[in-house]
């Protein structure tokens, strides 16, 4: 160690921080602040953007477009509790019951993430196809009506997103159950608990810092997703992420879809704190 | 302590943040040398400007070329060399860069808008357009202006008179058709027990009900609007804003029962069975025949919307000749017949549609059944060479200033995100 860094032993920690701050600077603080700028900004693609610190275009963003803005708040939700319900018990039942089967089964859950989820999602669409594979079975044999459709429904947005996610999900919940000690649960039946309340008392309370982790995992991703509308729904599943790419890219209006960027981020750190809260101040840590 | 350091590197990084804030506006396509504020009214000097500054070109070809275009636009064969460019190279000597960087007007035009604003060569000598983009560009003073007399005879000698003098580009000054599409109705006989012949089919909804979720349209603001429009009776290249309104709210009746809004995806969905009866573009609909002959592309009565892409050569080009060049050179029938047996789109040069039938010709005195009858198939196809009935139905699309396609989006934004 340099005789002038033991002088100042304190700067070691900091020293340390320095390729990570600049990482974030680079990739998150100054393309933020580069976001922010442009949705204060007013103009067009032709005539060029100046800044005019047009703070009123956040309510206006809001009053255009918060039927999208809550249809994706509403979906990320739903799709929380629904792969919150699935992958619970898939990761219970590994951590808890996988025996020597355990790495496979972990396999199997990462197996999707070898084709890019673009492809999977746009297979769906042909498998849910009106007159496909299963549908048009179903409805050859009677079993659904001919009018029966699943693609450009919210099921099947729904559907999709909890399906891209799910992995998110159960690795956390995998993990944070993986390190319980089952012998707390052993005391726990030993002291006149039933499964019930062993696992209400006990396990679950253990996991709680698995649940935040993966909740968040699914609910951020999901609220901002755009491919499952885009693929799987129709004009009365568009969400946010939606609109912003068509601002960006087909109508040219940065400053609108920067200041839609922006709110979504407060939205979702919005309802990130107030679920923080719910769960009693844990840490997004596993 | 803390407290107060904290509030100071707090009070560093707001002063950098406003800092950085007023630093970063995004510079205007303005004249070089003014950095003043643009008063957004001015687009129009540019525009009385540009008609009588010198045309490009008028020397020999340069060295090299490159050609930007869209995906599948020209012809391949099965090693997926480019008969076409490869002819020319050789022809002409010019090392041609094809690209297909072409996705989109607008998020292409995103791309190189900010050389062109600063007054740089955009690395493309050739770029394709659909036609509104072209009169936007133009109006810019982002295209180079041609003397198609002088560097594109071939263009005068065998385009169409249909091609000559559109109204985003009056004279061809800043370009010359690629290809052009129809945007009509296509629908599945099978799912629909009545024969498709007016836009009141696709809009009405009263009789669109049976058809509920079966219906697709566009997701490409013009197209929409335009089709929208001439149910209304209106011609779409001189609709006023009131217009547009109407049209939005034809859309917006039409809606509950439209099962999405497409790109280019809609063709799998009239394939596949989803959509009965959908917004369609000719080229699709042709190759969608070739597997199932069912089903249909229809000009509708009130009319369809002939679009066409375009060669232009952008401001600042480095090889305007080269460029020119390859302009004339697919002008040549023989090239723009190569062309369309493979891409299917409609050629401007109708003299291509009698050397296709020369290479049906060809094939089967070669015994090639299979490539004579897919030729014959592309040679016959009103959707390739359409009948002078249906151009005579035919619409271009309102070139729109930045005033308008702003309101016009907004209105379009609230039909397809419900």
């Amino acid at each position: 160690m340099p005789s002038w860094l033991r002088r100042h032993r304190g700067l070691v920690p900091y020293l340390f921080l320095v390729p990570g701050g600049l990482w974030l600077i680079a990739f998150f603080v100054i393309p933020l602040i580069t976001v922010a700028s442009v949705a204060l900004q007013e103009g067009s693609l032709g005539t060029g953007y100046r800044l005019t610190f047009n703070f009123g275009i956040f309510p206006d963003a809001i009053a255009r477009w918060d039927t999208q803005l809550l249809r994706s708040l509403q979906f990320g939700l739903i799709v929380t509790v629904l792969a919150m319900l699935i992958g619970y018990p898939m990761a219970y039942t590994i951590a808890f019951r996988g025996g020597r089967y355990k790495n496979i089964l972990l396999l199997l859950v990462i197996m999707p993430f070898f084709t890019s989820f673009i492809i999977r999602t746009i297979s769906w669409k042909f498998i849910l196809a009106d007159q496909g594979f299963v549908l048009g079975t179903l409805k050859d044999i009677g079993i659904v009506e001919p009018g029966f459709r699943l693609i450009a429904t919210p099921v099947a947005v729904i559907a999709g997103i909890t399906y891209n996610f799910l992995p998110f999900v159960v690795l956390p919940l995998y993990v944070a159950l993986e390190r319980i000690e089952p012998r707390l649960i052993e005391a726990a039946n030993d002291l006149y608990a039933s499964r019930f309340q062993a696992f209400i008392r006990v396990t679950l309370p253990l996991s709680i810092s698995g649940v935040f982790a993966a909740s968040l995992l699914s609910f951020i991703p999901a609220v901002g997703d755009y491919l499952n509308a885009e693929l799987l729904g129709s004009r009365n599943e568009t969400m946010i992420g939606n609109v912003i790419q068509r601002l960006y890219l087909v109508n040219n209006d940065y400053p609108q879809a920067s200041a839609l960027s922006l709110i979504l981020m407060l939205g979702i750190l919005v309802s990130v704190f107030v679920y923080r809260r719910v769960l009693r101040g844990q840490e997004l840590t596993v | 302590m803390t407290t107060h350091r904290t509030r100071t590197t707090f009070a560093i990084l707001g002063l950098c943040l406003a800092l950085i804030l007023a630093s970063c506006g995004i510079e205007p396509e303005d004249s070089p040398g003014s950095t003043s504020s643009v008063d957004p009214g001015d687009s129009g000097a540019t525009d009385s400007a540009a008609p009588s500054q010198a045309a490009v070109g008028g020397g020999e070809p340069e060295d090299v070329l490159n050609f930007a275009n869209w995906p599948l636009y020209i012809d391949e064969d099965d090693d997926g060399n480019r008969p076409t460019i490869d002819q020319f190279e050789e022809a002409t000597g010019v090392d041609v860069t094809y690209t297909e960087s072409i996705e989109d007007n607008n998020s292409f035009f995103g791309t190189i808008q900010p050389a062109l604003a600063a007054g740089d060569d955009t690395g493309y000598d050739i770029i394709v357009m659909t036609d509104w983009m072209i009169g936007n560009m133009a109006r810019l003073g982002y295209l180079e202006p041609l003397n198609v007399e002088r560097d594109v005879p071939n263009f005068l000698e065998n385009a169409d008179a249909v091609y000559l003098d559109r109204s985003y580009d009056p004279g061809n000054i800043y370009s010359v058709p690629w290809q052009s599409g129809i945007t009509g109705i296509g629908y599945n006989p099978e799912l629909v027990d009545e024969e498709i012949t007016s836009l009141a089919q696709l809009f009405d909804p009263e009789l669109i009900e049976k058809y509920c979720g079966q219906i697709g349209m566009f997701i490409e603001m013009r197209d929409a609007m335009s089709l929208a429009m001439l149910y209304n009776g209106v011609t779409p290249s001189e609709a006023t804003m009131e217009d547009a309104e109407a049209a939005q709210q034809t859309l917006l009746d039409q809606a509950p029962c439209v099962r999405d809004y497409y790109g280019n995806e809609y063709a799998q969905g009239l394939a596949d069975g989803s959509l009965a009866i959908t917004m369609a573009w000719s080229g699709d609909v042709f190759q969608l025949q070739l597997d199932n002959p069912d089903l249909q592309f229809v000009v509708p009565d009130e009319g369809g919307i002939l679009w066409t892409d375009n060669m232009a050569i952008p401001k600042g080009a480095a090889h305007p000749n080269a460029a020119l060049a390859m302009m004339d050179y697919v002008y040549d029938p023989e090239v723009a017949a190569q062309i369309t047996e493979w891409v299917n789109y409609i050629t401007p040069v109708p003299g291509a549609q009698e050397i296709i039938l020369q290479h049906v010709a060809d094939a089967e005195a070669e015994d090639d059944a299979e490539t004579a009858d897919y030729l014959r198939a592309v040679a016959e196809s009103p959707l390739v060479f359409p009948t002078a009935d249906m151009l005579d139905r035919l619409f271009s699309y309102k070139v729109l200033d930045e005033e308008e396609e702003r309101a016009w989006n907004e209105l379009f934004d609230e039909v397809v995100a419900g």
